[in-house]
């Protein structure tokens, strides 16, 4: 506190503006940073709002301005209209995209969120030097690379010699002919490929939130703990009434994050299924890239693809903004 | 006002920094400097060292030249030509895979072959119809094929399961039943119910496009409608096509569509493994094979036709050498493109170590590409039944998203031929319209 106030001293006058020397300074040091952002960041998500309103592709040479125009015609709102509404194949494809990319969500998050916290309790629970070994293996995956993690689970689900398969023949059951790429075999909804990946995309992940749910369980004072304790509760009790109430906020903020991560998930679709059987585990950015940069060059239809799972995204994290903000005290 | 003024000029300034800017009068190369020559190809060793080999002669031939050979791994490179080529980007030469220089010559970012180096008639002499279609656009010669892309006509055989299954080897097959008839026999299923080894895997992406549009030719029909730009694939020879292809994996059973497609089990990796006895594949896979599996033994026989009494069928045409419109120096580029591309001994030594079918009907009639390339004899005799695909719009997004996934999937039973047939008609069509 008293270093901040020290610090605000040294550099605004009484006035509360800043001096000629020190505009100079800070114009000086925000300069490059801001023309990095405007040239990296910026205008990429300008140019992607600019082209899902025009029929862009970059194959074809476009008369105006950037080449939009002539042969890369602007199309008003037709792009989001042909998305929701259209009968061509990208637009069949996105909307089960959309679909599928929820459906993966929607099982990662409870999936994830039941293996990290019961995890990260015991994980607290244990000696310090196993907490950091056990610690260590469980985030090893989530900085592996995706690409060798990839190819070890297409291993575990190659069909009739994969790990799986024997695992299952080895005590007395039947595995599927084919865990990634029977269209068949669906469960209570949920093709069995989009189980796979979404098993697959949790053991790699859940590293991440058990670090975040470790250090959450490591901030709550352990007088509360000992004070229902002496109270007379049992560790469930304990772990329920008390932990858990005080973890709200860290469970939020994880949902949230891994939600938005789950949203953005490529590699591992991409490589393990490409978005097969019968676009059962197609995504939403499998789909873009598609359209992009495999099928037609349709960057226009791809960046409104782009642009619905931006405003998805940013709602999201307009929630996640408000979760931070609330104010917390043990 | 002042900060505007003070941001701009600090911008100008970081840009100015950045970026190299135009060279000024005095630092124009002297006619003397050696002229640097930037080619583009995709990472695959064959090629690239068939092509390093006749840089080093062109260089070696003409020392004021410099040729800088840039590779990429194959999604980079596709990437990196669709985003430099309407940058006017890109090298001066680029090997460009089959199906693509039209797509880019028609919007302008590719040069049309100087009459004085090649016009298309003197070309229509040297190449076959189906590689030099793809160079060809409205007429026009865009570059020169280096090959001829060919997913018909062949197979590769494994020795040890034909001799397992007491068939005679190398087979040699007169008719489509008969070629049925072995795989049937060399059909392997587990104790558990799963086949462990496909008679014949036909149902790789590629394969089953290729083998729709070719059944429908060889029946007699056509794939287009009568404006030259729509399709139609639901004609009686395209559902006959469906059903033929449905038939052989469910009442033949010579292949498990569930575990033998495009995504799993695919068919170079399958055969390699001895999980398939009959693998449909491009010849282009021996090469790899060789080099990925050096102790695998295996032939490359020819086909009889699927549908009809005579082989008909369809190209994507096949790598081919191009110069992009942003060249500084056309007349050299296009000097070494005919170098590669146009020179017959070249031709010959780029087909012959890279094991791909000659786009060049003299090389495939020369006795040293066979000597050299010896399992490509199985389909030289068929290359003259080829013709170029046409203007498929979207080949990719036909071939991938919609023909390959509906035909796979009336194949494992989820859909008619009929059915089929009706839906790819319709998502082609409507691909099309969308193009319009």
């Amino acid at each position: 506190m008293a270093f901040n106030t020290l610090f605000k001293k040294d550099i605004v006058v009484d006035s509360g503006k800043l001096t000629a020397k020190q505009r100079r300074f800070a114009y000086t040091s925000l300069t490059p940073i801001l023309l990095y952002m405007g040239v990296f960041t910026l205008f990429p998500i300008v140019w992607a709002v600019v082209m899902s309103f025009f029929s862009y592709s970059p194959i074809r040479e476009g008369s105006g301005f950037l080449g939009l125009g002539g042969a890369n015609p602007f199309i008003k709102i037709d792009n989001y209209i042909e998305l929701f509404t259209g009968t061509s194949k990208p637009a069949e494809v996105f909307r089960l995209a959309l679909k599928n990319t929820f459906m993966f969500t929607a099982l990662v998050l409870p999936l994830n969120l039941l293996i990290t916290l019961p995890l990260a309790v015991i994980l607290e629970s244990i000696g310090e030097r196993f907490k950091t070994l056990f610690r260590a293996i469980y985030f090893l995956p989530t900085i592996s690379s995706s690409v060798a993690l990839v190819i070890i689970w297409s291993y575990m689900y190659a069909p009739g010699w994969g790990l799986l398969s024997i695992m299952f023949k080895a005590v007395g059951l039947v595995p599927p002919k084919s865990w990634l790429q029977d269209p068949s075999l669906v469960y209570f909804g949920v093709p069995l490929a989009m189980i796979c990946v979404v098993i697959a995309h949790v053991w790699q992940d859940f590293g991440y939130n058990l670090v975040i749910f470790v250090a959450a369980l490591q901030s709550i004072p352990k007088t509360l703990r000992e004070a229902a304790r002496v109270d007379g509760a049992n560790a469930w009790q304990e772990f329920w009434l008390v932990v858990v109430p005080l973890l709200r906020r860290t469970v939020l903020l994880t949902s949230v994050l891994t939600v938005i991560s789950s949203l953005q998930v490529f590699v591992i679709f991409q490589l393990l299924t490409r978005g097969g059987p019968k676009n059962q585990t197609q995504t939403l950015l499998l789909s873009i890239y598609e359209n992009a940069f495999k099928f037609a060059n349709n960057l226009g239809l791809s960046a409104a693809m782009s642009m619905i799972l931006f405003i998805i995204i940013l709602i999201l994290t307009v929630i996640q903004f408000r979760i931070l903000r609330t104010e917390w005290e043990y | 006002m002042k900060k505007l003024l003070f941001v701009f000029i600090m911008a100008s300034l970081v840009l100015a920094a950045c970026g190299g800017g135009a060279p000024a009068a005095t630092d124009a190369p002297a006619s003397t400097e050696p002229i640097v020559i930037r080619v583009w190809g995709h990472q695959a060793p064959a090629f690239n060292e068939a092509n390093q080999k006749m840089f080093d002669d062109f260089m070696k031939a003409d020392p004021n030249v410099i040729i800088k050979y840039e590779t990429f791994p194959w999604d980079v490179f596709i990437q990196t030509i669709q985003t430099s080529l309407p940058a006017g980007n890109t090298a001066d030469v680029i090997l460009i895979p089959g199906g693509y220089t039209c797509r880019y010559a028609s919007g302008g970012q590719l040069l049309e072959v100087p009459a004085n180096v090649m016009t298309l008639d003197q070309a229509k002499g040297i190449f076959y119809d189906a590689p030099l279609g793809g160079q060809t656009c409205d007429g026009k010669l865009y570059g020169f094929p280096a090959e001829y892309n060919l997913e018909y006509g062949g197979a590769y055989v494994n020795p040890a399961l034909f001799e397992a299954a007491g068939i005679a080897y190398p087979p040699k097959w007169e008719n489509w039943d008969a070629v049925v008839a072995d795989a049937t026999k060399m059909t392997t299923i587990g104790s558990d119910g799963v086949m462990t080894v496909a008679g014949m895997h036909y149902t790789n992406s590629d394969q089953l496009f290729t083998y729709f549009l070719a059944g429908i030719l060889e029946q007699g029909g056509n794939y287009f409608a009568d404006d030259g730009k729509h399709f139609n694939f639901n004609s009686p020879e395209a559902v006959a096509t469906i059903q033929k292809l449905m038939d052989m994996a469910q009442k033949d059973k010579i292949v498990d569509p569930i575990i033998f497609n495009a995504d799993s089990e695919w068919v170079g990796d399958s055969f390699a493994q001895g999980h398939n006895a009959i693998g449909v594949l491009g010849s282009w896979y021996a090469g790899d094979a060789k080099i990925g599996y050096p102790d695998l033994v295996f032939d490359y026989v020819s086909l009889p036709p699927m549908m009809g009494s005579e082989h008909k069928f369809v190209s994507v045409g096949g790598w081919g050498y191009v110069v992009g419109k942003s060249t500084k120096n056309p007349e050299i580029a296009w000097k070494l493109a005919s170098f590669l591309g146009a020179n017959e001994a070249n031709v010959l030594y780029f087909n012959s170590h890279s094991a791909t079918i000659p786009a060049m009907k003299s090389v495939a009639a020369d006795p040293k590409y066979v000597e050299a390339v010896p399992f490509a004899s199985a389909v030289l005799p068929i290359l003259d039944a080829g013709a170029y695909q046409g203007n498929l719009t979207d080949p990719d997004q036909l071939a991938y998203e919609i023909i390959y996934p509906t035909i796979l999937d009336a194949i494992q039973g989820n859909q008619t031929a009929e059915e089929a047939a009706n839906s790819i008609n319709e998502a082609a069509n409507a691909m099309v319209d969308a193009a319009q």
